[in-house]
């Protein structure tokens, strides 16, 4: 749609010049949130809560900073070493916050004059003095007092919101009930069994997610054909090739039913995870017994639903005594295997995307450096990560998480042991993706629009972001879902091992591990289903990084599978 | 640079290597979360006798002397004693008695995959997008992605109850009958008399029995086969597209025009070029081998270095991870010199900048 080829125009005027087609999708996307309005809302206000907790545990660091030194050295040192432990995190967060929300620069606005590199270190000052200033206000003035209010009342609002019905919310379909004599069944949806409302509750989930995407797509290509500058990129053929590959659409398919699965888990799961799993002694529901309806607890009703091999089975498709459906079967304990299953992935893809995600932060950062810099600091970095290359992977990270949980360390709590394993893997992973991606970086820092932006004077950090990241980002996207599979096989061996994620968080390889004397019986299911979902999740997750590969750079070949494989030895 | 430069390069900076990696397991030992002295001396013990091993482990010196001991008695090769799993005895003796399990068990699953996983490949190379091809391919992929774990106890399963699966082929008592689980016997080769020649001693007498070897190779077969199973996954991958590569170079066109037959193409030709791009994939293999072997013995009963190493971090004996976390340095850092010299010896074409 562009008039001429070298158009000006920000995307906003483009949009406000031809509403039209913006806004019917734009209406699309509301009708689909207000569907899932209350589940959103119940996320957001999880997120909060994490994001409140990770925040205090940041801003207790000054204080245990200054306490050990105080101890070893003196009041006033420990006084010293607070001050520069806040200013130290506050100038992190001023590079966040000016990155995230100044969109122009202070030091021109004050018109002070000074060099490119100057000018950078005076503008992080200027914010970091800003946030000095604001943070002040919030602990020694009642304008704490007035944002923790404010806060609460949001948060308030939120909770509200969660509580209104979405489509796939278990009360509207609901698969719990029980079957009266005459074999009708009462409490579930329209009077359905459990099991046919349980898989038309699935199904609406799936649908819901598929319609979201498809949404998504139309999204782009309204903004391909009406409000973006140029009629081709060279980004349109790499998703065309992507379309083309069946094999990379193979995984991407796969990585999105997992996806769905986890962020849906307790919806798509057929009893929660609360009730099923963590407290099962504190939730009741109801079933038709000998003397009519009654009611009795998950506990109570899960001894009667164990699979223990033989006549003691629940298995796959199947109902227990007490009229619930397993569409998994149960565990060796009577919980339901699917819930335990989905919950389970939630729990691997957060910690197999956090731990990836740190992993190629570090490695796109030291990549650009080693590159930019080239020298003593490549070498330093080739023997940092050779070295820890050198140490077994697997024997490292199974040593580490070892000792903080046997020490009881308090990172080693949080999430049951989650975060601990995300940062383990993360530190010890990165070498493996930064040999990835040195290549690419150096032969980028060699480019001629390198030297051109180094002789204009742009600083280093801009000349990285801006003119190198971008050729990297797609090598990074390769290995880094190449090398996710690896992290998820590895959380699993170490629970499969008990030093991965404790119970009662549920998680993949602690399934196998409690299935495998059972697998040669009847209850073959509870060590055989994860592993399978494993398999078929790792799988995805390999293919879709060889679509990806295809699909930005198709005369490049398999050349480095070690990326992929190295982060297993589970 | 040329190739012998690079060659001497990478072993120069090898040394840094091994230090800082040492320095590493220093750090992760001693200023860890767990005190390695609580673990030794249990919750009963008192504080006298704390000290007494507090000295003798000499963590009641400074942190700097510490370190400049750690590492002067690991580069030194004096590695300790155990304090937890087996009191007392010397780590030399413990590998002695847990490293030719281990070595036995790499050597086979190397081999395995070697000799399944290049072959499969090069077959699926040479014959490009057919049915044949896709099973390989497709299978070799969904066979990388199992975790060993999972594979060990199905693998186990299925041999336990082989006479269901196989009509009637009971693996236990096929041959020489064993247990499923358990260490492999490595006594079949003995050397029974010595004789000296001035400071070398030369075996004469040997010992060997064939039922033994055969049972102790089916004893460790079925975990070969799960610890190599990732590495025969890689090196059908590799082996399929560097088959591929060679089989559409210009000599190999040439050696066609010139009327070659097939047969000597194919050997001659296409499969030696083709093993090239494979020598980094096998000298990889030991990497995952020595980390991963930890699972599979636990699971096999194999009481080889991962079980040594899994029991030393669980128990708490710190001294003795220390010491074998510094031999599996050692040995990952020689096995890359030794595929850096592969490569130096075959592949004389890449120019090393």
């Amino acid at each position: 749609m562009s008039m001429n080829e070298f158009d000006d125009k920000t995307l906003r005027e483009r949009i406000a010049d031809n509403p039209q087609p913006a806004l019917a999708w734009l209406a699309g996307v509301l009708v689909l949130v207000a569907l899932e309005l209350g589940r959103l809302a119940s996320g957001l206000v999880q997120v909060g809560e994490t994001t409140r907790f990770a925040l205090g545990g940041i801003a207790s660091v000054p204080g245990s900073v200054e306490e050990s030194v105080a101890s070893s050295l003196g009041e006033i040192a420990g006084l010293v070493a607070f001050g520069l432990t806040v200013l130290v995190l506050l100038g992190i967060a001023a590079i966040l916050v000016k990155w995230l929300l100044i969109p122009w620069t202070l030091v021109d606005r004050l018109g002070i004059e000074a060099s490119t590199g100057v000018k950078d270190i005076i503008e992080r000052v200027i914010v970091t003095g800003l946030l000095v200033v604001a943070a002040a206000l919030v602990v020694l003035t009642p304008v704490g007092g007035v944002l923790e209010m404010a806060v609460s009342a949001l948060t308030r609002g939120v909770e509200w919101v969660s509580s209104l019905p979405t489509i796939t919310s278990r009360e509207l379909i609901s698969n719990e009930g029980y079957q009266l004599p005459d074999g009708s069944w009462e409490g579930t949806f329209l009077g359905l069994s459990p099991a046919v409302a349980w898989a038309l509750r699935v199904a609406v989930v799936y649908a819901y997610a598929l319609v979201w995407l498809a949404w998504l797509w139309r999204g782009y290509e309204t903004f391909r054909e009406h409000y973006r500058e140029a009629d081709w990129t060279p980004r349109d053929d790499s998703i065309n090739r992507l379309r083309n590959h069946y094999w990379g659409m193979f995984g991407l398919i796969v990585v999105i039913m997992f996806l769905v699965m986890a962020l849906w888990a307790p919806a798509v799961s057929p009893a929660t995870a609360e009730a099923n799993l963590y407290q099962p002694y504190e939730h009741e529901f109801e079933y038709y017994g000998d003397d009519g309806v009654e009611s009795i607890t998950h506990g109570e009703a899960n001894s009667d639903s164990r699979s223990q091999g033989g006549d003691t089975n629940v298995g796959v498709m199947s109902y227990d005594n007490h009229d619930r459906f397993h569409p998994f079967g149960t565990n060796t304990d009577g919980k339901d295997l699917f819930t335990f299953l989905a919950y389970g992935a939630q729990v691997s893809l957060v910690i197999g995307l956090l731990a990836t995600v740190l992993m190629a932060v570090i490695a796109t950062a030291l990549a650009l450096i080693t590159a930019y810099y080239k020298g003593v600091t490549d070498l330093v970095t080739i023997v940092a990560s050779d070295s820890i290359i050198s140490l077994p992977r697997f024997l490292l990270v199974l040593l580490l998480s070892v000792l903080f949980m046997q020490a009881n360390h308090p990172v080693a709590e949080i999430y049951d042991g989650g975060l601990l394993l995300a940062l383990i893997f993360a530190g010890t992973g990165w070498p493996l993706l930064w040999r990835s991606v040195r290549g690419p970086a150096l032969q980028v820092s060699e480019q001629e629009w390198i030297d051109a932006a180094k002789s204009y004077g742009q600083s280093p950090a801009a000349t990285m972001r801006k003119h190198m990241a971008p050729y990297i980002a797609g090598y990074m996207l390769i290995y880094a879902s190449l090398s996710l599979g690896g992290v998820i096989i590895g959380v699993a061996a170490l629970s499969f091992l008990g030093f991965g994620v404790q119970a009662p968080t549920p998680e993949w390889g602690r399934a196998v591990y409690e299935g495998q004397s059972y697998i040669a019986t009847s209850s073959w299911h509870i060590a055989t289903l994860p592993g399978i979902l494993v398999v078929l999740l790792v799988t995805g997750f390999n293919a879709l990084g060889d679509g990806i590969r295809d699909a930005i750079d198709p005369q490049s070949e398999a050349s480095d599978g070690a990326a992929g494989a190295a982060g297993g030895g589970g | 640079m040329s190739r012998w430069r690079y060659f001497f390069r990478r072993l120069l900076l090898s040394v840094p290597v091994v230090l800082f990696g040492l320095t590493i397991t220093f750090v992760i030992v001693r200023m860890g979360p767990i005190d390695p002295v609580a673990a030794i001396v249990g919750p009963e013990g008192g504080g006298a006798s704390r000290g007494r091993i507090e000295e003798r482990l000499g963590l009641n010196e400074p942190l700097w002397q510490q370190y400049i001991d750690f590492m002067v008695n690991m580069l030194t090769f004096n590695l300790g004693q155990s304090w937890v799993i087996q009191p007392g005895r010397s780590v030399e003796s413990l590998l002695m008695t847990y490293a030719p399990r281990t070595l036995w068990l790499g050597f086979w699953s190397v081999l395995i995959a070697i000799c399944i996983g290049i072959p499969l490949g090069f077959y699926a190379g040479l014959n490009p997008n057919t049915k044949s091809d896709y099973l390989a391919s497709f299978g070799g992929i969904v066979w990388r992605a199992m975790p060993n774990f999972w594979l060990a106890i199905i693998i186990l399963a299925v041999l336990r109850q082989s006479e269901r699966f196989f009509f009637g082929l009971s693996w236990q008592s096929l041959g020489v009958s064993n247990n499923l689980i358990g260490q492999p016997p490595l006594d079949f080769i003995a050397f029974t008399d010595w004789i000296t020649v001035g400071i070398i001693s030369i075996p004469v007498g040997v010992y060997f029995s064939f039922s033994t070897l055969i049972e102790s190779i089916k004893q460790v077969m079925p975990a070969a086969i799960v610890l190599g199973s990732a590495a025969m996954g890689n090196e059908m991958r590799i082996g399929r597209t560097a088959v591929l590569e060679t089989i559409n170079s210009n000599y190999v066109e040439t050696a066609k025009a010139k009327g070659l037959r097939d047969r000597v193409i194919v050997w001659k030709h296409v499969f030696r070029n083709a093993l090239v791009p494979l020598v980094p994939i096998i000298t990889n293999e030991a990497f995952i081998l020595i980390g991963g072997s930890v699972i599979v013995e636990v699971i096999f009963g194999i009481n080889g270095l991962g079980y040594l190493f899994f029991q030393a971090a669980v128990q708490g004996d710190l001294p003795l991870v220390g010491s074998l976390m510094f031999i599996f340095i050692v040995l990952i850092v020689s096995i890359n010199i030794l595929q850096d010299f592969l490569y130096t010896v075959l592949d004389p074409r890449v120019g090393y900048e």
